[in-house]
């Protein structure tokens, strides 16, 4: 016992003791966040205002336009295409989006062109030479005849790949150039875009208790916990095969069985990497949880994170208690692999298989995601191998019965009872073996002769 | 020199078969080893000297037959008396001296108070001190192969095996872990000590076994089996021989060297017959001394016949 606990101890502090380890744990939310924000912070830099000029043949659509890109209107725009879930947010918070769109906006300085008495040619020859000049960045000729669907708006500019602005622009030459034709048309703007107002439709799961969850908060979080499990799964079962290859490689396995059995050892290795990998697991969970409680209670974005799923300390059990036994699965296969060939290269064409399975039970978590009572959610969240993935994503979507849990739990231990019996002989002559793979069925041989 | 086996057997192997699928490693083989002596245990590359060594440490279990330490039998409860250096071996790259030093003596039960007591006098002994927090990659291969040899006594075993224990060291360091080996050896150590080198058996081992292909061919105290191999070789420095080393019923062998000349006497012909027989013809001798086979000469002798 003394000796498995040495064993445990050696093998955390091997992998906590890493710089990655304290890096992967510590700046990983960071960067996390960082990855947010940075489109954000990107965007939020201001090229200067694009200047154009406008020759408006029709007299009618650049005041329109000038509107169109006024800082209010704009807002306006900004905050409409917003998902649906702003909608309720609380007027303070407003403000600040106000704010924060208007650092968005693009600043359009208009210079109206007079269009009396010229020819379009000339209009053109005009612009471009003040374009040439530098005192402008582009320039627009409305045409007179507005009304026809094929009439050509003539948009030429410097600043021809800034998308965000030419996208802006677009827009409200669009929106000016229709409104006008309306106009024309004797036809009430306000009254059409009533009419053609999208229904709202007011879209909420409910769980068992009949308690209103937002849909959407919940495929992120339970996206975001499948996540977790598998990278932390593939990471930490793939540090086992190295560590394993390694005692094999350099042929300390043979001072180590000459000191300790077989099988304390190869558990000992899985308990202790097992531990490291909650520790940090627990590290991020808690990180989230805290995070999210502070920030609901301390800022105004409250009323948005109250929409994620409440996690329950019952759902933090049982995610630590899927991970570690998602753990055991997959660590005693990639021991088992790890002893049985030469080299990590070697190990890396093996490990291919299981990283298999761990991706498809990731996939699998859409669908789980999308309907927590189908027949399939059922099955893979049941499956060995799978469940570990599936089933926390399944909690979080919806909590399954109790006695699905139950039997989820029982038939992934059953299956690394099964696993460690039979990695743990393999473990014990491959460790030994030097100089070739051993083949399948030299592996069948070994465990009956075990 | 009385040379009468007198110690105590610590390790007796009994009848040991070791077979693997298709061939057969260790073949019926019987030895004792005794306490306060050094025990060598020879034989060529493939002989099935690795394979005894771990049923002797508990790593594999024989077939059939016994090992026994001190009348017990092996298993994992003794691993922590026995200490054991393998051929091949190595240390954790990236881990630094102290702590794998550490961990190599939790794992043989040693608390790490004690480890690290005994972990400063070793390394201060090896003159490796200043290397106790640098990592493995930063020691040359000589400095890595003391560590491992610490490692092996850490845990002051009773029983240390060393399997070629002196592979890729220089010179000097091969003197110098002899001599701790020397300052290892008291009355209640038992050292056994694999080799297919037979000048350093020679100097350390007082018994030998030799096996050849799964077999024992040889065994006892290296006394003893050089005597019962000598008494046939004689060197001689000198002038008029006259026609004597010629003859065939007399010296079956003759080789010229540098300074001497060795000579193997036949079949029923004694060292004092040869002398006697010269003196008669007049010559004159300067040298005449009989001399003992090398371990190598009676190593290459017996796997040779066993071989054929």
């Amino acid at each position: 016992m003394n000796k498995f606990l040495a064993v445990v101890k050696h093998e955390y502090r091997k992998v906590v003791l890493k710089w990655s380890f304290l890096i992967g744990t510590l700046l990983m939310p960071f960067i996390a966040i960082l990855i947010s924000l940075v489109p954000l912070i990107i965007f939020s830099i201001k090229s200067g205002p694009t200047r154009i000029a406008v020759a408006d043949q029709t007299g009618n659509v650049l005041a329109r336009l000038q509107k169109n890109l006024s800082a209010e209107r704009m807002m306006e725009k900004a905050k409409a295409a917003t998902s649906e879930q702003f909608k309720n947010i609380p007027a303070s918070q407003q403000d600040k989006m106000r704010n924060n769109a208007a650092q968005f906006i693009q600043d359009f300085v208009i210079e109206p062109v007079a269009t009396t008495g010229k020819s379009e040619s000339e209009l053109r020859s005009q612009v471009l030479e003040q374009i040439n000049r530098g005192e402008l960045d582009a320039y627009l000729i409305i045409p007179s005849d507005i009304e026809d669907p094929n009439a050509k708006f003539e948009f030429r500019s410097r600043k021809g790949s800034d998308f965000i602005s030419n996208d802006t622009f677009t827009d409200a030459l669009n929106d000016a150039v229709r409104s006008q034709r309306l106009s024309d048309a004797h036809i009430d703007e306000a009254k059409l875009a009533s009419l053609n107002e999208r229904i709202n439709l007011d879209s909420k799961g409910l769980d068992e208790s009949g308690v209103e969850k937002d849909n959407s908060a919940v495929f992120a979080a339970s996206f975001a916990i499948g996540l977790m499990i598998y990278v932390t799964l593939a990471i930490y079962g793939q540090a086992i095969m190295g560590a394993v290859v390694e005692e094999k490689e350099t042929r300390i396995a043979e001072i180590l069985f000459s000191s300790a059995r077989p099988f304390e050892l190869m558990m000992g290795k899985l308990v202790g990497v097992g531990l490291a990998g909650l520790t940090q697991f627990s590290i991020w969970l808690g990180t989230a949880v805290t995070v999210i409680t502070v920030a609901a209670f301390q800022t105004d974005l409250g009323s948005i994170l109250g929409s994620l799923p409440a996690i329950s300390p019952l759902m933090i059990a049982l995610f630590l208690g899927f991970f570690l036994v998602g753990f055991f699965l997959y660590a005693s296969i990639f021991a088992l692999i790890g002893s049985m060939v030469t080299t990590v290269q070697e190990g890396g064409q093996f490990a291919f298989p299981p990283i298999l399975i761990m991706l498809a039970a990731f996939y699998f978590c859409f669908a789980v995601i999308r309907d927590p009572n189908s027949s399939l959610s059922f099955w893979v969240s049941i499956a060995p191998f799978m469940a570990p993935i599936t089933m926390p994503v399944r909690i979080l979507a919806e909590m399954p019965p109790y006695w699905q849990i139950g039997l989820s739990f029982l038939t992934n231990i059953a299956a690394i009872a099964a696993l460690v019996w039979f990695a743990s002989r393999v473990y014990r002559v491959g460790m030994l073996m030097y100089g070739k793979r051993a083949t399948i069925p030299e592996m069948l041989k070994w465990i009956r002769q075990a | 020199m009385s040379d009468t086996v007198s110690a105590e057997v610590t390790i007796r192997a009994s009848n040991v078969t070791k077979r693997f699928s298709d061939f057969t490693a260790v073949e019926d083989l019987s030895f004792d080893v005794r306490a306060g002596r050094v025990f060598g245990f020879l034989g060529p590359n493939g002989a099935g000297k690795t394979t005894t060594i771990r049923m002797i440490v508990g790593i594999t279990a024989p077939d059939q037959g016994t090992v026994e330490l001190n009348g017990e039998r092996i298993s994992y409860r003794l691993q922590n008396r026995i200490g054991y250096l393998p051929e091949e071996r190595g240390l954790y790259k990236k881990m630094r001296i102290v702590d794998q030093l550490r961990y190599f003596a939790a794992l043989k039960g040693v608390g790490t108070a004690e480890a690290d007591k005994r972990i400063d006098e070793w390394l201060g002994r090896m003159q490796l001190s200043e290397w106790k927090r640098k990592r493995t990659t930063d020691l040359s291969k000589g400095m890595q192969q003391k560590i491992q040899f610490i490692a092996t006594v850490l845990h002051d075993p009773e029983v240390l095996i060393l399997d070629e224990p002196f592979s890729g060291l220089d010179p000097i360091n091969v003197e110098f872990l002899m001599d701790v080996i020397d300052e290892y050896k008291t009355a209640d150590k038992t050292i056994i000590f694999s080799t297919h080198l037979m000048e350093t058996a020679e100097r350390l081992c007082k018994d030998i076994i030799l096996i050849n292909k799964a077999r024992k061919v040889l065994g006892g105290s290296l006394r003893e089996i050089k005597e019962s191999y000598g008494k046939n070789l004689v060197a001689l420095r000198g002038s008029n021989f006259g026609p004597l080393l010629g003859d065939r019923t007399l010296v079956s062998k003759v080789v010229s060297n540098a300074d001497d000349i060795e000579v193997q006497l036949a079949n029923g012909v004694s060292s004092g017959i040869l002398l006697k027989k010269l003196v008669d013809a007049g010559s004159s001798l300067t040298k005449f001394e009989e001399i003992e086979p090398s371990l190598n000469d009676i190593f290459i002798e017996r796997v040779k016949g066993t071989d054929e």
